[in-house]
């Protein structure tokens, strides 16, 4: 390499030799440089918010792929890769000083890749249970019942008859356990909460001579929205240190979707946020239209965007009322919106098929249009009934005097701390950053129409309860708008396909989702199944925040703050 | 006509005189006081049955469901058949627990809201034993319930009971003083702690005349059943139950049937001091129509609590023992004062009770102002928009 090449690099001049190759899809950054140039970039290049860590297994190394943006100005995305040819023992420095929103991104890589992150001070298993054996997302990993790499399998259709493979394969058979393994002598390695028992500063600092209770909330508590535990350290009735627990709901959906096709993706995202399955299939959907470079007709855009609203009014009108559930409010709230919510998908039945898995995008469209009378019916719904229950909601539940007193400045989380933290969605919004990726990055037809992002400033509870209702009368807006203008028109680019081909290359979708930037991460070598596919789960990274935002609270704070975070556990632990 | 029209206590009557027949006087005395102890420890049974029903219809109202309609006629039968599964239920005793305490918790917590019904008057002269110190059994009785629940939360071996355990000692201890000032503001105005007294002498019910005291005692008597919006001790969406978390089949059970046995009892008692007990049109030319007007009292009491239940979301624990110690306690204590002076005050009853009134509502006003300003200022300082 000449060095009139190299001084064409970028960031070369502030960081020399940081930048060492510019490819297509990003900067490939030398690792013992990569912290350098990470700080650069946050405090002199403006991109001061980690959208995404993940990680491939090329066969001839490992890549760490980071995707940077600014949301202070908003810039368009940066993608930072970082290559480790040596496969036993990859390192890369932790940029978690510096994006406080890495520190989960790096423990899944960790989990999954087994690549160790130098500098992260508590780089354990986060999905996968502690004494696991083996990386998942390695290509050489196989795991029980493994038969070929990619699906369809052969042996599901013998001859044309199906067949399972559980029963043509007897229990345990392809289970393989390392060397030196048996699994009846295992026993659960402990877990040791030293850093949030304060065990390492020394104890709890203060005269008073009180003693640290661990409570493991969860993973069967009723306010943790299914299978995630809190490990709280408890003085009295004060939260002084909070450890997230997740996984329970583990199922390697990353790797299930390298072996599948394309195709057998997108019911496969319907299960990642099981409340708003329409915007999973848009985001996947988007990911590999931006590989296929597919033109999406304008009715099939349409119908897009008004099931992705719809779905915003579902996964918000849960979020608030069982918000209300945490508070002690005894489900009355929650059912409330359970009620619009079941309306809402007797629409999406009527037009997909299904309430709940809908799969109902297509690449390049729709899988079937509209049914007749399906405009109207949506129609009352947005015209008539909405507005008329929110207006109940507001009176019922805005102006409560006991959740006035529970949510304000409960859960605080400042601007600042927001955007490290890597926060998206209304939890980025209600700490007074406006960012929406609608506004910020159009995604399909956003850009035609006219909506505010809601914001406010507070940065508290209640400040989510406020961002999400107001962004169900910007989704009612945006409704309104669609309903009116969609055409007629095909639904579908081409004819309908099982087959895609999917030219090599990598794309990364992002979309403003009901709870924050869901991302696709779709990797294609040319052939019928993606080399890689990672899920960017605004809900795990939101998680991220909980300690900083529980500490200093009560206990009950602490199931209040967890629920304004509106997790789903089916998109934390995929 | 005339038996009809006092049935109940004409009926006990024939029934004395009929066993007297054949008994000596000394196991008439005893087969009546077991007779009469019996249907008073049924009660709290009685009680749960009819209102898990109840609250479950209530409830399911407020929510848009229809609430239990499976087993029998209106799913009436649904408390018989939760009370099949809940006997034939496993008895799970943690490991390491304190085996005889968490044993006894259950049997601790059941008597003590089974004996709150002895001093009771479901009508005229309808009364387990109408003690010269009711108000203040009440009371005594009312605080077994914390000994038990702490029991139950030790003796568990479990944070999340423990915590409970800590919740209902701060909690119950906090508001057993609202509760003692507003029910000693009764006892001034009536001059006797006999609960028979205590209904015989409002002429017009209590609530109308010190509407302080009668909020004080009810939000104090939510906040001791532990039930919503005060219901920490047992909060399900934090500690999941609770003291009881550990307890299974019929203790269980137990905790259950004390719940709503309290429940209640404090609606029945709230009945007795403020709203006239027994007191109703005719009732005293019929003293039969009296166990009705008081059941009826007693269910719109329970109703309203069901729907605060259903309605409101739950306090956090500072914010509710400050309400009771900024509050209430001081309410009740100017209240008290206020009562003492008026009773004083050299002139026919219905003027004192006249000055009362004026001045208990002038005590409300203040509250509910300082309370608004107090919010507005939290507000402020925390830079917080709105409120």
């Amino acid at each position: 390499m000449t060095d009139t090449m190299t001084s064409a690099l970028p960031f070369n001049d502030a960081i020399p030799g940081a930048v060492l190759e510019t490819t297509p899809n990003g900067l490939v950054v030398a690792a013992e440089k990569l912290p350098e140039l990470a700080r650069h970039l946050r405090d002199q290049q403006g991109y001061d918010y980690l959208a995404m860590v993940t990680s491939v297994d090329w066969p001839q190394y490992l890549e760490v792929v980071y995707y940077l943006c600014g949301v202070a100005q908003p810039k368009p995305g940066l993608v930072l890769k970082v290559r480790l040819s040596d496969k036993a023992n990859p390192v890369v420095p932790s940029v978690i000083d510096i994006w406080p929103g890495a520190d989960f991104q790096e423990r899944e890589v960790y989990d999954m890749m087994g690549i160790r992150f130098e500098g992260h001070p508590n780089l354990r298993r986060i999905l996968l249970w502690e004494g696991f054996a083996g990386w998942p997302l390695r290509k050489d990993y196989r795991e029980s019942y493994y038969e070929e790499d990619t699906k369809p399998l052969k042996s599901r259709h013998p001859d044309g008859s199906h067949l399972w493979a559980e029963d043509r394969v007897p229990w345990k058979d392809n289970v393989t356990y390392p060397v030196g393994v048996d699994p009846d002598l295992w026993v659960s390695p402990q877990v040791q909460y030293r850093r949030i028992m304060g065990v390492d500063q020394g104890g709890n600092g203060s005269s008073l001579n009180t003693e640290r209770v661990l409570v493991n909330m969860g993973p069967q508590h009723p306010s943790t929205h299914g299978v995630f535990r809190m490990v709280l350290a408890i003085e009295g009735e004060n939260v002084v240190g909070l450890e997230p627990e997740m996984g329970y709901l583990h199922r390697c959906h990353e790797k299930i979707g390298e072996r599948n096709t394309y195709l057998m993706n997108i019911p496969f995202t319907d299960r990642l946020d099981y409340i708003s399955s329409m915007s999973n299939n848009l985001g996947y959907v988007l990911a590999v239209e931006k590989l296929m470079g597919l033109q999406v007709p304008e009715r099939a855009d349409y119908i897009r965007v008004i099931m992705a609203e719809f779905t915003r009014i579902v996964s918000h009108f849960i979020a608030v009322g069982f918000l209300f559930n945490d508070l002690g409010a005894y489900f009355t709230p929650a059912l409330y919106g359970v009620r619009e919510r079941e309306l809402i998908l007797d629409l999406f039945e009527a037009a997909s098929g299904s309430r709940m898995m809908c799969n109902y995008m297509r690449f390049g469209g729709v899988s079937a249009d509209l049914p007749e009378g399906w405009i109207k019916r949506a129609r009352e719904t947005v015209w008539d009934r909405l507005p008329r229950v929110l207006g109940d909601f507001e009176t019922l539940l805005s102006g409560n005097e006991i959740f006035l007193a529970r949510a304000k400045g409960v859960g605080h989380l400042s601007a600042q701390d927001a955007v490290a933290y890597s926060m998206a969605g209304p939890m980025l919004r209600a700490s007074g950053v406006p960012y929406d990726l609608r506004k910020a990055a159009p995604y399909s037809i956003y850009d035609r129409f006219d909506f505010d992002v809601c914001s406010r400033p507070e940065g508290d509870v209640w400040a989510r309860f406020r961002v999400r209702m107001d962004e169900i009368y910007q989704s009612l807006r945006i409704l309104k708008q669609a309903l009116d203008g969609i055409p007629e028109g095909p639904i579908l680019a081409g004819k309908k396909q099982y087959q895609m081909r999917v030219p090599a290359g990598e794309a990364y979708s992002r979309i403003e989702g009901p709870k924050g930037e869901l991302g696709f991460f779709v990797v294609s070598d040319g052939k019928a199944n993606p080399y890689r596919y990672h899920v960017r789960a605004p809900t795990f990274i939101n998680l991220t925040s909980l300690e900083k935002m529980c500490i200093g609270h009560k206990i009950a704070d602490s199931v209040v703050i967890l629920g304004a975070i509106d997790i789903v556990l089916g998109e934390v632990d995929r | 006509m005339d038996y009809i029209r006092d049935f109940f206590i004409n009926f006990a009557h024939s029934w004395t005189t009929w066993i007297s027949g054949g008994l000596p006087g000394w196991a008439v005395t005893v087969v009546n006081f077991l007779l009469g102890g019996l249907i008073l420890v049924m009660m709290p049974v009685i009680a749960t049955l009819a209102l898990t029903w109840m609250e479950r219809k209530v409830i399911g109202r407020i929510q848009n469901r229809l609430g239990p309609n499976r087993v029998g006629p209106w799913g009436i039968f649904q408390a018989i058949a939760d009370a099949v599964k809940m006997l034939i239920k496993e008895d799970i005793i943690p490991d390491r627990a304190d085996r005889p305490v968490f044993n006894l918790a259950p049997i601790l917590i059941f008597v003590g809201a089974a004996m709150l019904w002895a001093v009771i008057p479901f009508g005229r002269r309808m009364i387990g034993q109408d003690l010269n110190i009711g108000a203040l059994y009440v009371v005594a009785i009312g605080s077994i319930t914390t000994v038990a629940v702490l029991m139950a939360g030790w003796a568990s071996n479990n944070k999340f009971a423990l915590i409970g355990a800590f919740r209902v000692v701060a909690q119950l201890l906090s508001y057993e003083i609202p509760m003692v000032l507003s029910i000693g503001v009764v006892v001034l105005v009536v001059g006797s702690m006999r609960m028979g007294t205590i209904v015989e002498s409002q002429w017009v019910p209590f609530c109308l005349v010190l509407p302080v005291a009668f909020i004080t005692y009810v939000l104090a008597a939510i906040a001791e059943t532990g039930r919503a919006p005060f219901d920490l001790l047992e909060a399900d969406s934090e500690i999941v139950a609770g003291y009881f978390v550990e307890y299974s089949g019929l203790k269980f059970g137990w905790f259950y049937i004390a719940e709503y046995g309290n429940l209640m009892a404090v609606s029945a008692i709230t009945t007795t001091l403020f709203l006239g007990g027994w007191r109703g049109p005719f009732a005293g030319a019929a003293p039969v129509l009296g166990p009705l007007y008081f059941i009826i009292k007693t269910v719109l009491v329970i109703f309203v609590l069901m729907w605060i239940r259903g309605t409101l979301p739950r306090f956090r624990i500072d914010q509710m023992l400050a309400f009771a110690w900024k509050v209430l306690v001081p309410a009740a204590l100017v209240n008290l004062l206020w009562v003492a002076a008026a009773l004083k005050l050299p002139v026919p009853q219905a003027v004192q009770y006249a000055v009362m009134l004026v001045g208990n509502l002038a005590i409300l006003g203040v509250t509910l102002t300082l309370l608004g300003q107090s919010a507005k200022q939290h507000a402020k300082r925390h830079g917080l928009a709105g409120a």
